[in-house]
């Protein structure tokens, strides 16, 4: 079997796995439901307090959508960190290296394959959502295909980030707190909770400079308000900062092999 | 009576000094989930304050109201889940058949089992609520000594909220998924101020998604030291608690054994 093949399998695999679990997908759309309406309340509030009808270029209804598609590429994203930081303390991880797999893509596959599902049942629920509380936004149709094109690189360098704090495992104790911490600082500084055009522009400069940008802001972003030079320089960060993550996971994972000891028996 | 009510308080104290202890052996694990926690929250705060300020959301409310709003939030779930942290996971010990170890101490079956661990992250969450009420809000000592009452009325209401949806289990078969989102929807709606919601989400709010007890009472009771306003919000525990009990104890006659073999140390 070809390399592609394996992965493909893999990621296949675990997108019929994760169909599996009903509940778990009805907690989570309930939860989404929650969370666009408090959204909505919030920001009817402070639109209703600003008399140009508009934030930096957003209308009421394209706020919305944003923060539909932000929320389903943070709820999409699966706990990869506690998966790898339990191969590691549980020594499955040294199973996995008698495998014709690598261990990182063996991983990426897997998660890439969950998260397709998780995003497209969320941003399903997320977009009737959406058009209850608001309409159908313009450019729905050019917005979704720009914000399709960047969504696979987002999940790969969200998923890169995650798989670096579950590495940590080979020297930390505990990896939730690392994750816990991570996992606010892509909502945050990824723009989920507030697109980063509307941040002040010394934070704005600093957040655009930061990799979360290119996982939330990005794609959220071109899905309102689909632009082709934006397109490009989201597509150019996200390769950068994919490769910059994969140096690092390869250091870090070199470096990590070198610590496993195994006992026979 | 009242002797039976202080052998459980002499219980719940033997418990705590327990389950602190027990975290204490993985002190690192122990110290960076509570530091994360209290970091996490800390992020949030930040993040909220700004947000009030740059845009001016509610005339009237200024960063120590929202100050305000965190700390009793985070304080009253953080202490309610510190003490109390298996109500947290409830719903699985239910649909595990956990409970059958438990049944067979000579205590009343749901406060010895809620009692029987803590969750480190929620000590962060109850240090987060007090070092923020007090560096942030400053307040005198009637000011003070109400936030101390009213964190110890809403961790009541957790503990009530987490057991009243973890007995789901009793009904529905596994039902974690749905009492962490129903948990999450509650949280949602207590980090927002309740003038952002229309009569007939107050509604919700009162009963199904009780956050109007969590935040809304007690913020209000803060900013004008108000009795009044505190009682409703330990009136609105209480009656979450008390559904919390017949709930679980109706759930309890549905309950059936998990015939597993395990050891209790």
């Amino acid at each position: 079997m070809s390399a592609l093949k394996k992965y493909w399998a893999i990621a296949w695999i675990s997108a019929k796995s994760n169909l599996a679990y009903v509940s778990e997908v009805w907690s989570r759309l309930f939860f989404l439901a929650v969370i666009l309406y408090v959204f909505m309340c919030v920001w009817k509030a402070t639109f209703a307090n600003n008399p140009a009808g508009r934030f930096e270029g957003f209308t009421l209804n394209e706020i919305v959508w944003y923060l539909a598609f932000a929320e389903a590429i943070i709820m999409s994203s699966p706990r990869v960190t506690p998966l790898v930081d339990e191969d590691v303390r549980t020594g499955a991880i040294a199973v996995q290296l008698v495998r014709p797999l690598s261990y990182p893509l063996y991983r990426l596959a897997s998660n890439f394959g969950e998260q397709i599902v998780r995003f497209a049942t969320t941003f399903f629920a997320a977009a009737v959502i959406a058009v209850v509380l608001g309409g159908v936004p313009d450019n729905f149709a050019t917005g979704l295909l720009f914000a399709l094109i960047v969504l696979p690189f987002a999940f790969v360098l969200d998923f890169l980030g995650y798989l670096l704090v579950g590495l940590s495992a080979f020297w930390f104790e505990d990896t939730t707190g690392l994750a816990l911490i991570y996992s606010r600082l892509t909502m945050i500084a990824g723009g989920m909770l507030l697109p980063l055009e509307l941040f002040p522009e010394n934070f704005r400069l600093v957040l655009k400079g930061l990799p979360f940008a290119y996982i939330v802001n990005g794609p959220a972003g071109l899905f309102v308000h689909p632009d082709l030079t934006v397109l490009g320089m989201v597509l150019v960060n996200q390769l950068v900062w994919i490769a910059v993550f994969s140096l690092l996971v390869a250091a870090v994972y070199r470096k990590a092999l070198g610590r496993i000891a195994l006992n026979g028996g | 009576m009242w002797n039976k009510l202080f052998n459980y308080l002499g219980l719940a104290v033997a418990y705590f000094g327990f389950n602190f202890k027990a975290q204490l052996e993985y002190r690192t694990a122990f110290v960076s989930q509570s530091f994360a926690m209290f970091l996490n929250d800390c992020i949030w705060l930040v993040y909220f304050i700004m947000f009030f300020d740059r845009f001016n959301v509610l005339k009237g409310w200024h960063a120590e109201d929202v100050a305000t709003l965190w700390a009793v939030t985070a304080a009253g779930f953080g202490i309610g889940h510190s003490l109390f942290g298996n109500s947290l996971g409830l719903a699985r010990i239910i649909a595990n058949g956990d409970l059958d170890g438990w049944l067979l101490y000579p205590r009343a079956l749901l406060p010895h089992v809620v009692l029987g661990k803590m969750s480190a992250s929620s000590f962060g969450d109850a240090i987060f609520g007090y070092v923020v009420y007090l560096v942030v809000v400053k307040p005198d000592l009637p000011h003070f000594l109400l936030f101390t009452a009213l964190t110890c009325s809403v961790a009541l209401l957790f503990l009530g909220f987490s057991v009243l949806t973890g007995s789901l289990s009793f009904f529905i078969g596994n039902g974690d998924s749905l009492s962490e989102g129903w948990r999450n929807a509650l949280i949602a709606f207590s980090t927002y101020p309740m003038d952002l919601f229309d009569g007939k989400t107050k509604l919700l709010l009162l009963t199904i998604i009780p956050a109007a007890y969590v935040s809304g009472f007690p913020v209000e009771a803060l900013r004008k030291l108000s009795l009044l306003h505190a009682a409703y919000s330990l009136l609105g525990a209480l009656a979450v608690v008390a559904t919390a009990a017949i709930v679980f104890h109706l759930g309890l006659r549905r309950y059936e054994s998990g015939n597993m073999v395990a050891m209790r140390g």
